[in-house]
């Protein structure tokens, strides 16, 4: 009963959340230019032309009508059709998906280990240099901000050393209508870079976080009794700690991957990778409101999911989460 | 005097690397003030740069009759002055957006822990908002709201980074409200502004001081990575973050001094206030794990 109120408290939370922005995202939108102008001529246009684009783009109703407007046919997936591209805004968001998608699930796939492991190693001999050396990079690591990060992560693996490529997708192979650059040997090497850029400052924070835990759990009774009982250092620290250390791991695990798709804006801009943020900051830049809004709600969608997801999974495995506190 | 700052840190000696990351840290924010002074050019000040000179190697001499001890930018800007002037507005942007976030957050969350009902609701169904979505995405959405522009920056970093304030602060001031220093305050009848200005106020105000090194952290990262995306501070005003993308298209053609200078100096001043933001906080905040 508590688990199913605890989910329902949430869902109603991630609900307010989405109209919030919704609301926020259409105003913002609104004031950044008349896109009136990406379809007809700005010197050429007669009065007319301009009055008959903006009729047909609706922008000639007050606000909170377009606003209405925009919400009922938001509820059927429909976000309008793009000014440049003329196609459905959320059907082009979600043909960019698949390149953003397979970016950040590899950036996770070797973050989540890497700092697990590494935090493991540093927390189980804390205090010692290999520790503080630890603490210390992670500290730098999380300095670099992400757009320099891949500026030298360029300059170092593709030009100066010819290793990498410095940008683009390479060849995709084609599974399930969508093209996926992770399926060949180019795509991947082409992947390199990217992923690096993302997963650098996640492997950094899952391995403090990993640390962090570690320290605590091991001064806790019960690793006490397994060294008592004389288990392996090893089979401690695999079989105990870890488990003990997981739900916070998991749940930044969950966060970060949302994190991802935000920071995919300036990664993907940067390596040129044709994915949702590159698709956000090129609409932000050509005034495609459709695109922008498209984008920005689909990134708070998968954000409050994902969000309203890890809750519930603490939910269900830990039940002192369901306690309201 | 130097024994009453050891007292106040704790009576411990400060760590050698906090000594270390602050001197790096002090020498930042003092380049930043004396810019004008030290820096051999004036980037903003069109006839001080010489476009032939554009993308000149680093220590080239100029025509200025000074050296180029970094290069010169894509328009002939001496980069060595773009890093000086460029920190000024780094550090200008990213302290004053702390500093009103702190105090716009403090605000809220002591109002939402004192008045609590619907006052609290309302504070705080905000920051849970404001906190489920990435300080990224939230800067993001604010600064194309708002337009470019220095001004328009700031307002947005505040936006993005007062919610973290607030909930610090309102936890903090929830177990203060408890103790019978307020009984008595409300007792006496004080005024409610006094009694949360004079005594709510100043008792839940340690835990987000510590958090402020670390936001300003924070909001030049941010303010970099929006000023690189090119929604930030106008071009002819670089910051470092503006420096580093004016560099990004010369650095696929080889000429990396553009981007690498500044950028190095834009990561030295983010780690050295990290460093010292932890450091801080471990003293000041002995709860506190890292994380």
């Amino acid at each position: 009963m508590a688990l199913i109120s605890a989910a329902l408290g949430r869902l109603g939370q991630a609900l307010l959340l989405l109209i919030a922005m919704s609301l926020i995202g259409f105003i913002g939108i609104h004031s950044i230019g008349n896109p009136v102008f990406n379809i007809v001529n700005i010197e050429t246009a007669t009065p007319e032309d301009i009055q008959r684009a903006t009729v047909a783009l609706g922008l000639d109703q007050p606000i909170w009508r377009q606003y209405l407007l925009f919400v009922g046919s938001v509820v059927h997936g429909n976000f309008g059709t793009s000014y440049i591209y003329h196609l459905p805004a959320l059907q082009l968001v979600m043909s960019k998906l698949p390149a953003t998608l397979e970016l950040a699930c590899m950036a996770m796939l070797i973050a989540a280990p890497a700092g697990t492991g590494v935090g493991l190693l540093a927390g189980r001999r804390k205090g010692t240099r290999l520790d503080r050396t630890i603490l210390k990079s992670s500290v730098f690591a999380l300095s670099l901000p992400s757009f320099w990060l891949s500026m030298m992560l360029i300059l170092i693996g593709a030009i100066l050393t010819g290793w990498f490529p410095s940008g683009g997708r390479g060849a995709t192979a084609r599974v399930m209508g969508q093209e996926w650059s992770v399926l060949t040997l180019d795509g991947l090497w082409h992947m390199a870079l990217p992923v690096l850029a993302l997963a650098i400052p996640n492997i950094a924070l899952i391995a403090r976080l990993a640390r962090a835990g570690t320290i605590e759990v091991e001064s806790l009774d019960f690793t006490r009794f397994c060294r008592a009982k004389g288990l392996s250092p090893r089979r401690i620290l695999l079989r105990h700690t870890l488990p003990n250390i997981s739900m916070p791991i998991v749940t930044i695990i969950g966060l970060q991957f949302g994190g991802m798709l935000a920071f995919a804006v300036v990664v993907e801009s940067i390596f040129s990778w044709p994915g949702v943020g590159k698709l956000l900051i090129d609409s932000i830049q050509l005034l495609d409101r459709p695109v922008v809004m498209a984008t920005l709600t689909f990134i708070s969608v998968v954000f409050v999911a994902l969000n309203a997801f890890v809750d519930l999974f603490h939910a269900v495995l830990d039940p002192r989460v369901r306690l309201p506190s | 005097m130097k024994a009453l700052i050891l007292r106040a840190l704790n009576r411990r000696p400060p760590l050698p690397a906090l000594t270390l990351s602050g001197i790096i840290l002090a020498t930042f924010v003092l380049m930043a003030l004396i810019a004008p002074v030290v820096a051999p050019q004036n980037p903003y000040d069109p006839l001080q740069i010489y476009g032939w000179e554009a993308s000149s190697p680093p220590g080239t001499r100029g025509s200025g009759g000074y050296l180029y001890l970094l290069g010169t930018d894509g328009l002939g800007r001496d980069i060595v002055s773009c890093i000086l002037y460029g920190l000024r507005i780094s550090l200008m942007v990213s302290v004053t957006s702390a500093a009103i976030a702190a105090l716009i957050g403090l605000t809220a969350g002591v109002s939402a822990a004192y008045f609590g009902r619907w006052v609290d609701i309302v504070i705080m169904r905000l920051v849970d908002l404001q906190l489920s979505l990435p300080t990224i995405l939230i800067a993001l959405i604010a600064i194309v709201t708002l337009g470019p522009g220095i001004d328009r920056i700031i307002l947005a970093l505040i936006i993005a980074q007062w919610a973290g304030y607030a909930r610090l602060a309102r936890s903090v001031a929830l177990s203060e409200t408890n103790k019978s220093y307020m009984d008595a305050a409300l007792l006496m009848r004080l005024p409610t502004s006094r009694i949360i200005l004079r005594h709510l106020l100043p008792n839940s105000i340690a835990p987000a001081v510590t958090l402020i090194p670390i936001e300003i952290g924070h909001a030049i990262a941010l303010e970099a990575t929006l000023s690189f995306l090119g929604l930030g501070v106008p071009i002819d005003k670089p910051s470092l973050g503006s420096t580093v993308a004016n560099g990004f298209q010369y650095l696929l053609t080889g000429q990396y001094w553009i981007s690498l200078f500044p950028g190095l100096a834009l990561f030295g001043l983010i780690a050295s206030i990290n460093l010292v933001g932890e450091h801080l906080r471990r003293r000041l905040d002995p709860r506190s794990r890292p994380i």
